[in-house]
């Protein structure tokens, strides 16, 4: 089955999907679609592709996709993907999955009535360390449930042509959304942190303006966001995101009953926490060459895949959209639970009601 | 003033990025020509200063207005370009991503463009383009570049977004000439340089790999300094009978990328290594080819339509910009050098 896809949304985002379908190979873009057709064209002419579309509807209508990618600004994503869903079209939809936890409850539903696919576009789940982390979980290098998991996702506010539109207008979409600037980063770094909990999390969330924000003139915008939470079994975790802590690393700590793992998601790197003692003062000697050889094998790893081509930095795009296309072709489960994909909206949802009103 | 302008004094001209590098001086160049009544469109994240200190040097800075919005906003577009008989366009897309370079110059251009033929009084749209458009890829070394030498057909193999907004920008003005008559004159300004600019242009060299490669060896430069440049960009919004003419803008002075190279290091020393153009096209091919082979793994951002463009070496020509709008160099280039290295002191 060579699947026929199309984008609506022909932003920043969308010639990286190009790009990613592209190396993939076997399928075909259909059409490209876009509520302003010069961004539709400027796409369509970069890469050869001459069915573009202002309107959705007409583009469903008239060329029929299997699977359709919404690369829209988040308040279309639920309008936008219950269009496609019912035309009969699976769909992949950029982060945040929508706007509120309700609508992805709903989306997901109605694609599970109509027996179609939908997933969120978490690519970072599926970078190449990544990849092998959940390869040792599966084998149960843990030893068991996490018992803690700690996810940190920087932002670095030093070129400021990210947030200067954003601050100089209080009706871009980014201030639109309930959890501005947070609303839009977040959900990478939630995400990593949904695979590992139950869902009946409780959520404590404070969040603040940097001092860098502030001297952009930063409104009522927040930008450093702190959060502890802890599920119906007793999982803790930490989230934690700033525009301020340098070197901004982007990992996941993922503490188990006998080892844990650290996935440095900004090196590629991964490191396996062995719960081992050593007598006397081997203690100071042992772990650190120990993991002075991990950290040269991943550097070798990454040589490695760099040298075979596979350590593109889009890499976690390509194996996320390859793997759902994949489960639409052989109709197996999608990459990502839908389980995960709500309960990363709701703790979104938690984290905005919290920082609205902190009070409560 | 000019003695022959399509407009008045009192007419409204409308610029755009106005607080920026080149557009701060043209509007100094339009205030001390006595044009009492500037629109000056800016984002509301925009820095003023420098502005705001060139309106504060002429009485008739007090009448030039400061519009702030995002030209990507049609309805700020209309409340840019009402009743404006001349826009001066320089505000630009310099986004990394394609799209984000099409955005802020295509688009942005297409919804001012509209505002100004639906409200404004249109005597002139001046685009500002730039030598990015130009593709020298089938042209000999040093061979002369002119406004009718071919345009970059193919930006993406370039690399260059920015390249690929203002080949787009340029071909939106050309499209709402034939259909909607828009009388518009294009600008290319080379290599624009003076203070508030520290950065070398990309002609003499490269940082990318955490020190100055200098790439330009011999090859002269198209240099114009800024206040230069803003005077093209005067005349060409003044002058009358230029509709539909585009000129390159280069100054009668300029230097070949050695020469600027080194005087930039004398001001301000910094370690650089020079690479002869064969080697550089020989990486570019190379690089490209990885880039291709490895389905983009590195990103193809040296390459062979990038290194004919900016480190083959061409002759320029100002003939068209003296013959058909007077211009003249006005600022020497032993002052213009010393205003743009005073600021490395
Ligand atoms: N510098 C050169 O060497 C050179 C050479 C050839 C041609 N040019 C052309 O000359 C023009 C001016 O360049 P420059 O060097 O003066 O650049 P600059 O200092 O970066 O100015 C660009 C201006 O455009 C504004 N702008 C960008 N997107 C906008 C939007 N969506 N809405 C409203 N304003 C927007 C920017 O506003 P903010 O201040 O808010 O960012 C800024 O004021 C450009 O068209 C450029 O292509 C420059």
């Amino acid at each position: 089955m060579t699947l026929r896809l199309a984008i609506i949304g022909c932003g920043k985002i969308a010639d990286q999907h190009l790009l990613a379908f592209r190396r993939i190979g076997g399928g075909e873009v259909v059409a490209l679609c876009d509520r302003e057709l010069l961004m539709a064209n400027q796409l369509g002419d970069r890469f050869g592709i001459t069915a573009c579309f202002a309107d959705a509807a007409e583009m469903l209508r008239t060329t029929k996709p299997d699977v359709v990618h919404i690369t829209t600004p988040p308040q279309g994503h639920f309008t936008l993907a219950k269009l496609c869903l019912e035309a009969g079209a699976h769909v992949y939809l950029e982060k945040p999955f929508t706007v509120t936890a309700a609508e992805a409850e709903e989306l997901i539903s109605l694609a599970e009535n109509k027996k179609l696919k939908i997933t969120a576009g978490h690519n970072y789940q599926f970078t190449l360390e990544m990849l092998e982390m959940r390869r040792l979980v599966a084998q149960d290098f843990l030893g068991g449930k996490a018992v803690h998991v700690e996810s940190h996702w920087p932002y670095d506010l030093s070129d400021a042509s990210y947030v200067g539109p954003i601050l100089g207008s209080k009706t871009h979409w980014v201030r639109q959304l309930p959890g501005q600037l947070f609303h839009n980063l977040i959900s990478h770094g939630i995400a990593k942190l949904a695979e590992f909990l139950g869902d009946e999390v409780k959520i404590t969330a404070h969040a603040h303006q940097s001092p860098r924000l502030h001297s952009l003139n930063g409104q009522e915008v927040q930008d450093e966001l702190r959060v502890l939470l802890r599920d119906e079994n007793g999982t803790t975790a930490t989230f934690c995101f700033s525009t301020q802590i340098k070197p901004g690393q982007n990992f996941l700590r993922i503490c188990g009953p006998k080892n844990s793992l650290f996935v440095d998601n900004s090196s590629g790197t991964l490191l396996r926490l062995e719960n081992k003692s050593y007598k006397s003062y081997l203690t100071f000697f042992v772990p650190p060459l120990k993991l002075a050889r991990q950290h040269f094998h991943n550097a070798r790893i990454n040589v490695f895949n760099f040298l075979n081509g596979k350590l593109h930095q889009d890499s976690g795009m390509k194996e996320l959209i390859e793997q759902f296309h994949r489960s639409i072709k052989t109709q197996g489960a999608p990459p990502i639970p839908y389980r995960e994909i709500i309960l990363t909206a709701r703790i979104m949802d938690e984290i905005f009601a919290q920082i609205k009103n902190p009070a409560k | 003033m000019l003695m022959d302008s399509i407009v008045s004094p009192t007419d409204r001209i409308l610029v755009t990025g106005s607080n920026g590098f080149i557009g701060t001086r043209v509007v100094e160049n339009l205030l001390a020509r006595g044009f009492l009544n500037l629109r000056l469109f800016v984002r509301p994240s925009s820095k003023l200063d420098k502005l705001k200190q060139i309106l504060g040097r002429y009485s008739a800075g007090k009448n030039a207005q400061i519009v702030a919005g995002d030209l990507l906003s049609r309805e700020d577009c209309q409340a840019a370009a009402r009743d404006v008989s001349v826009v001066i366009h320089l505000a630009a897309g310099f986004e990394k991503s394609f799209a984000g370079a099409f955005m802020n110059s295509a688009l942005a251009t297409r919804n001012l463009i509209e505002a100004f033929l639906e409200l404004g009084q249109p005597k002139r749209f001046v685009n500002v383009s730039s030598f990015a458009v130009y593709s020298n890829l089938k042209m000999e070394r040093h061979a002369l570049l002119d406004e009718t030498c071919p345009l970059e057909d193919a930006p993406q193999e370039r690399h260059d977004a920015y390249g690929f907004g203002k080949v787009q920008q340029e071909k939106i003005v050309r499209d709402y000439a034939q259909k909607r008559n828009l009388p518009f004159v294009i600008l290319r300004p080379g290599a624009v340089y003076g203070p508030g600019k520290p950065d070398l242009s990309g002609r003499v060299g490269i940082n990318t790999f955490g020190f100055f490669i200098h790439l330009g060896g011999g090859n002269e430069l198209p240099l114009t300094f800024v206040d230069n440049c803003a005077e093209a960009i005067a005349l060409a919004a003044l002058k009358p009978g230029m509709d539909g003419e585009i000129f390159n803008v280069v100054d009668d002075e300029t230097m070949t990328s050695r020469e600027f190279l080194t005087a930039r290091k004398a001001a301000k020393p910094f370690f650089s290594i020079w690479i002869p153009y064969p080697l550089a096209k020989l990486g570019s091919v190379l690089w490209e080819n990885y880039s291709k082979k490895s389905g983009g793994q590195l990103p193809p951002v040296f390459n062979r339509r990038r290194c004919a463009a900016e480190w083959q070496g061409n002759r320029y020509s100002n003939q068209k910009l003296h013959d058909r709008l007077g211009w003249k160099q006005k600022v020497p280039l032993a002052d213009a050098m010393k205003l743009f290295l005073a600021q490395y002191q």
